[in-house]
C-alpha cells in the first residue's frame, strides 16, 4: 500500500470487507448475529412501545368526562379491567348482592363500568379506577318503582365505600382471588364479550397481575386495619382524614381514640367559582380550590407524578360554574314566599343570601365547635400534625401544598342544591331539612340510609324504610360515637319556630 | 510504506486523542461539579426576610450533612415504626409552621442536587398555644422546649440499620411522590442511597450514648450539650457522664455585650460570637467549606440575635399586681437575676441545683475543644479554659417562655419553682405547648401533655429538682403577685 490509499480506497481493488463477504460462512455469520439482533431490536421496540401506551379513554362531552373520564389514578392504582370485571365473579360471597351495584354503584343502562370509573390503557394493559364522580353523582327516584335519575355533583348518597373497601380487602385475603379462579373467570367475562384471551395474557401477564394487585391490596388492608373494627360509616360517607394519614403511613392503631373514625358526608360539588377563598371541606381546612381538588384526587388513585392535570383540569373548569339541578317537584311559591323572611333572618349569614348569591357575614367561615354544637368526632380526626405534612404533598411542583390548617369548629357552607345534599349536617345524621329544623331530642334516632327515592314533603331521601326488593338500606344510629344528630339547634337555628314558620322555611329552601 | 505517514500521522492522532480526552474530562468534569457541587442560592423569602432567614436559611450545613431531600422525604412514610407516635417527623416536637415545607429549623438548599440540614432554629424556636381552640405561635430564637432532637438522632441512625433501607425500598417510595429524570435516579439509585446509608451508620459509634438503657433519655426541650461537644468535635471515649440541660433562648444576646459575663447554663463560653460558632460547626458537622462566607453567616446571626427582642406575655396583666410584685421580686430575686451577677457563674453551694451537669465537662476539654476550633482557622474567645464550679444565674428576659425552669428542665412551672423543693412535681411530661398562664409554664399533666410529651421523672440521673429554694417561703399572696411581676418580663 502507498500513502496514496488513504484518500482514494477505492481504487486499491476489493476491500477486507468485500473479501471476507465472498466468503460462504461469512455469510451464515451474518445471518446468524445479524437477524437475533434485528429480532431482539423489534422485541425492546414492541416491548417499549407497550410500556410506553397511556392512553386514556377521552370523552368530547365534559358530562361524559365526569363520570367515566380519567384522573391518572389508574396508572398508579388502577385495576387491569379485566380483573376488577372478575372480581365479583370469584368473590360473590362477600359482596351483599350481586356485582357491584350491590354497593351502591349507579350503572347506565349500556355501561360495563359504573358512574365515577374510569378507563385507561397503561403499560399494555387496560386499568380502571376510581374518579370524581363516585363520591359526588348519584341518583334520585321520584317513587320506590321509579326508574331513578342521575344528577351529577351531587352527594353518592347510595355508594357504600366502606363496603367497597371491605370487599376489595376479603376478596384479596380470599383463596378465590388467585390466579387459579380469576384467569378462568377473565376468560368467560371475554368470551361473553366475544373477546379472546391470548396466551400470554393467560399465562403471564394475567398471573402477575393478579398477585400484584392482591399485594397492594392486603398491604393497604393492613394500613387500614386499626380502623376495620370501628362501626360502618354506611352509604354515602367517607373518613376522609384517616385516609390521608395512610397516605403518610401514620400507624393508625397508636392514634388516640378520639381522633379515630370520623366519618362525614360527601359533599355536593356545584358552583365553586364563589367558594374560592371560602373555608373548604367540613371543618374547613382549606381555603383553595384547586388544592383542595388535588387534594381529594389521592383518593381517586393519583399521585403527584401521575396525576393527570389537563383531564382533571376540564373537571375542575367545568364546576366553576356548574349550577345545581333544580328542583323537580311542585313548589307552592305563596308558602315559599313566606318562607324567604325567615331564611333572610335565621339563615342567610351563616349560609348566604339565596342558593346562588353566596355573600354573608359568615358563609364559609368556621363556626367553633362549642358555638354550633355538633358531632366533634369529623373535626378531631383533622389535626395540626396531619395539616404540616399535607404542606409536603406535591414537593418540587409549584402547586405544592400550602394551605392546609387545623381548625376549631365546622365551615359555614352555602345551600346551593340542597334538596340533594340530604341527609343533613356534615355526618349526615339528619335525614331531612324538616327534621334538622327539630330539636336534637326530635330528630329520628334511627332511620335508614341509601335509599334514593325523594320525600318533598320533608326535603331529603325516604328514610324510614329498611329495604326495597333487593335493596336493603343502611341503618343509621345516632347513638354511635361521630353519628350524634345534636348541635346547630335552639332559638338562633329555628329549632324554636312556630311549625307553620318551618314548613315554610323548608318550601322555600325548594328554590335553592 | 505505512513508516512514511507515521511521523504526521501519529501526531494527528495523539492530537486527537488528547483533544477527545479534554472534551470528555471537561464534560465529565462539569457533569460531576453540576450533579454533586453546584450550589444554587436559596429562594428570596428565605434570604431577603431576616426572621425567614433565621428559621429557614442556610448556614452551611448541607455540604456535609445534607441528607438528599427525597430520601430525607420519604424516611417518616417508610419507617414510622421508628417514630415515637403518628405525625412523621411532627412526631419528634419539631416547630413546624403550617403551610411550609419543612419544620422551622429545617433548611432546603441546592448542593449539585437537593439537600436538607439544619440551622440554630431547630433548636431555638418555641412554640406556645394560648388555648386548646388556638394554632400554635412560633418564637424564633425561642427554647425548643418541644423538639425531642434525642429522638431525631436516633430517627435516622435506626432507619439507616433497617434492611429496609435499601435502593430498591426507597426508590418505590420516592416514585410515588416526585417525577426524576432518568439519569438522577442512578444517581439517587447507585450513589445517594448507599452513601446516607454509610454515613448515618457512621454516626451510630458516636451517638452510642443516647442508646445507653442507664441514662435518662433527655426527653423533649432538652440535649447533653457538652457531651455531644465531647463525642463528635473532640472524639472521647464515652464517659459515663449525663447531663442534659433546656435549650436556650436566644434572643436579645445583647445583654451578653456586658463585661465578664459568660453563656451557656454553666457559664462556659466567653460571649456570644464563640457559642454562635461552636453550635454552628456543631450543626455542620465537620470543619467549614468556606470560612468567610461561615463566619459572615455568623455575624449576620450574631447581630439578628443581638437584637431580637423576647415575645410579650400574651395574656393580660394585672399591671397593679405586677407592680406589687416588683417590690418582691428587687428584694428576693433582683440580686442574683438583674445585677452585675446576672448571666455570670455563680458557685453550685449557693443554688444546690442538680449538679451532673457541671461534671460532664472539664477544664482539658475546653482546651482541646479550642484547639480544634483553632485548627480550623477561626480564631474566636472561645470555651472557658477553667473548672465548672456551678451555673450561671441567669438573665429572665422572657421568662414566661422558658419553661420548664432550672438548667434541667426539672420545674414545669415559675409557680412550681416558688414551691419548697420537697414538694415540686415528681413526675410531669414536657414538650407540650399549651400554656398555662396561672402558674406561668406549660401543662404538664394530663391526658393531652401525656400523649404529646416525654415523661419527666425528677429521680433519674442529672434529673433532680433540687435547690433553688429561693422565694419558696414567701406568701401566697407575695407569690401570686410576684409571677404577675415575672409575667412583665
Amino acid at each position: 500500500m502507498t500513502a496514496n490509499d488513504a484518500d482514494t480506497p477505492p481504487a486499491a481493488g476489493p476491500s477486507w470487507l468485500e473479501r471476507v463477504a465472498r466468503k460462504r460462512w461469512a455469510r451464515w455469520l451474518v445471518v446468524l448475529l445479524v437477524l437475533p439482533t434485528l429480532a431482539l431490536i423489534a422485541l425492546a421496540l414492541y416491548l417499549a412501545h407497550v410500556f410506553m401506551e397511556d392512553e386514556p379513554v377521552v370523552y368530547a362531552k365534559i358530562e361524559e368526562h365526569f363520570k367515566y373520564g380519567s384522573t391518572g389514578g389508574e396508572r398508579e392504582s388502577g385495576f387491569p379491567y379485566w380483573i376488577f370485571q372478575a372480581l365479583p365473579q370469584v368473590c360473590a360471597l362477600h359482596l351483599p348482592g350481586p356485582g357491584y351495584a350491590s354497593l351502591g354503584f349507579t350503572y347506565e343502562e349500556g355501561k360495563d363500568l359504573p358512574v365515577g370509573m374510569s378507563r385507561r390503557r397503561y403499560q399494555g394493559i387496560d386499568r380502571t379506577f376510581l374518579n370524581c364522580a363516585v363520591c359526588h353523582a348519584s341518583t334520585v327516584r321520584d317513587s320506590p318503582e321509579a326508574k331513578p335519575r342521575v344528577y351529577l355533583g351531587m352527594p353518592a348518597n347510595t355508594f357504600n365505600v366502606w363496603r367497597f373497601q371491605k370487599f376489595l380487602f376479603d376478596c384479596a385475603k380470599d383463596p378465590r382471588s388467585s390466579a387459579e379462579y380469576v384467569v378462568p373467570a377473565i376468560d368467560r367475562l371475554m368470551r361473553e364479550k366475544g373477546e379472546r384471551l391470548g396466551l400470554v395474557d393467560r399465562y403471564l401477564v394475567y398471573p402477575v397481575a393478579i398477585a400484584i394487585v392482591r399485594e397492594r391490596l392486603l398491604m393497604l388492608r393492613g394500613r387500614f386495619e386499626p380502623l376495620l373494627p370501628y362501626p360502618e360509616w354506611g352509604p354515602g360517607r367517607v373518613d376522609t382524614f384517616n385516609a390521608a394519614k395512610i397516605l403518610f403511613n401514620f400507624p393508625l392503631d397508636q392514634l388516640p381514640e378520639h381522633e379515630k373514625n370520623g366519618p362525614s358526608d360527601f359533599p355536593s360539588i356545584w358552583l365553586q367559582q364563589p367558594r374560592k377563598g371560602k373555608q373548604l371541606h367540613w371543618d374547613g381546612n382549606n381555603t383553595v380550590v384547586e388544592e383542595r381538588n388535588k387534594s381529594a384526587a389521592f383518593g381517586t388513585g393519583t399521585t403527584p407524578p401521575t396525576i393527570d392535570l389537563a383531564a382533571i383540569g376540564r373537571v375542575e373548569n367545568w364546576l366553576l360554574t356548574l349550577e345545581p339541578p333544580k328542583y323537580p317537584y311542585p313548589i307552592d311559591a305563596a308558602k315559599a314566599a313566606r318562607g324567604a323572611p325567615v331564611y333572610q333572618r335565621y339563615c342567610a349569614s351563616c349560609h348566604g343570601a339565596n342558593g346562588r348569591d353566596f355573600s354573608g357575614e359568615y358563609v364559609g367561615k368556621v363556626t367553633p365547635i362549642d358555638v354550633i354544637g355538633t358531632d366533634r368526632r369529623r373535626l378531631d380526626t383533622y389535626t395540626y400534625d396531619l395539616a404540616v405534612n399535607q404542606s409536603t404533598l406535591y414537593a418540587g411542583y409549584p402547586w405544592r401544598f400550602q394551605h392546609f390548617r387545623k381548625t376549631f369548629g365546622y365551615a359555614n357552607m352555602p345551600l346551593d342544591g340542597l334538596w340533594l345534599r340530604g341527609p343533613y349536617l356534615h355526618n349526615g345524621s339528619v335525614p331531612s331539612v324538616r327534621d334538622l329544623l327539630e330539636p336534637a331530642s326530635r330528630r329520628p334516632p334511627l332511620f335508614y340510609r341509601g335509599n334514593d327515592v325523594y320525600d318533598p314533603a320533608s326535603l331529603g331521601f325516604v328514610s324510614n324504610v329498611p329495604a326495597v326488593g333487593e335493596r336493603v338500606f343502611f341503618k343509621f344510629d345516632t347513638a354511635v360515637p361521630g353519628n350524634a344528630n345534636v348541635g346547630h339547634e335552639g332559638k338562633a337555628y329555628g329549632t324554636e319556630l312556630p311549625p307553620e314558620d318551618k314548613d315554610a322555611l323548608v318550601e322555600y329552601l325548594k328554590t335553592f | 510504506m505505512d513508516a512514511e505517514r507515521t511521523p504526521g500521522s501519529w501526531k494527528r492522532k495523539i492530537l486527537v486523542a488528547v483533544v477527545v480526552l479534554v472534551v470528555v474530562g471537561v464534560a465529565g468534569g462539569v457533569f460531576t461539579w453540576y450533579k454533586f457541587f453546584r450550589e444554587e442560592p436559596q429562594p428570596e423569602w428565605i434570604t431577603k426576610d431576616p426572621d425567614m432567614r433565621f428559621k429557614y436559611g442556610s448556614i452551611g450545613a448541607e455540604r456535609e450533612s445534607g441528607i438528599p431531600y427525597w430520601i430525607f422525604y420519604v424516611l417518616p412514610r417508610m419507617f414510622p415504626d421508628k417514630l415515637p407516635k403518628p405525625g412523621g417527623l411532627a412526631a419528634l416536637g419539631v416547630s413546624w409552621e403550617q403551610g411550609q415545607e419543612l419544620p422551622i429549623g429545617f433548611t432546603q438548599k441546592v448542593v449539585g442536587f437537593p439537600r436538607v440540614a439544619n440551622n440554630c432554629a431547630s433548636c431555638h424556636a418555641a412554640s406556645y398555644r394560648t388555648s386548646l381552640t388556638e394554632n400554635p405561635v412560633f418564637v424564633g430564637a425561642g427554647p425548643g422546649h418541644t423538639l425531642y432532637l434525642e429522638g431525631i438522632f436516633r430517627f435516622l441512625v435506626d432507619c439507616a440499620k433497617d434492611p429496609r433501607f435499601n435502593a430498591d425500598n426507597i426508590m418505590r417510595e420516592i416514585k410515588l411522590v416526585t417525577n426524576l429524570s432518568w439519569i438522577d435516579r442512578q444517581i439517587y439509585r447507585f450513589l445517594l442511597i448507599p452513601i446516607t446509608k454509610k454515613r448515618l451508620l457512621e454516626r451510630e459509634t458516636q451517638f452510642a450514648w443516647v442508646y445507653r438503657k442507664d441514662l435518662p433519655d433527655w426527653g423533649r426541650g432538652r440535649d447533653d450539650a457538652m457531651n455531644l461537644t465531647k463525642y463528635f468535635l473532640l472524639k472521647l471515649p464515652m464517659d459515663n457522664s449525663t447531663g442534659p440541660t433546656d435549650m436556650l433562648p436566644i434572643w436579645n444576646l445583647k445583654k451578653y455585650d456586658r463585661e465578664g459575663t459568660t453563656m451557656n447554663w454553666a457559664g462556659d463560653s466567653h460571649d456570644s460570637y464563640s457559642v454562635i460558632i461552636d453550635s454552628a460547626l456543631g450543626v455542620i458537622g465537620a470543619a467549614p467549606k468556606n470560612k468567610t462566607e461561615f463566619l459572615d453567616e455568623v455575624k449576620w446571626l450574631q447581630q439578628y440575635l443581638r437584637e431580637k427582642a423576647p415575645p410579650k406575655f400574651p395574656f393580660p396583666i394585672n399591671d397593679q399586681l405586677a407592680e406589687t410584685g416588683k417590690g418582691i421580686f428587687d428584694a428576693n430575686c433582683a440580686g442574683c437575676h438583674a445585677s452585675d451577677k446576672t448571666g455570670k457563674r455563680m458557685p453550685l453551694a449557693a443554688v444546690g441545683t442538680d449538679p451532673e451537669r457541671i461534671w460532664t465537662w472539664t477544664k482539658d476539654n475546653a482546651v482541646a475543644a479550642n484547639k480544634a476550633v483553632r485548627g480550623f482557622g477561626i480564631e474566636r474567645k472561645g470555651l472557658v479554659e477553667e473548672s465548672l464550679v456551678g451555673y450561671n444565674a441567669p438573665f429572665l428576659d422572657g421568662l414566661w417562655l422558658r419553661a420548664p425552669y432550672l438548667h434541667n428542665g426539672s420545674v414545669p412551672t415559675v409557680r412550681d419553682l416558688l414551691t419548697p423543693p420537697d414538694q415540686r412535681p415528681k413526675l410531669f411530661w414536657r414538650g407540650y405547648n399549651l400554656y398555662d398562664p396561672v402558674n406561668l409554664g406549660f401543662v404538664s399533666q394530663g391526658e393531652e401533655a401525656k400523649y404529646v410529651g416525654t415523661r419527666y421523672d425528677t429521680t433519674q440521673r442529672a434529673t433532680g429538682n433540687q435547690g433553688h429554694a429561693f422565694g419558696t417561703e414567701l406568701s401566697p399572696a407575695d407569690k401570686d403577685a410576684l409571677i404577675e411581676y415575672l409575667k412583665t418580663l
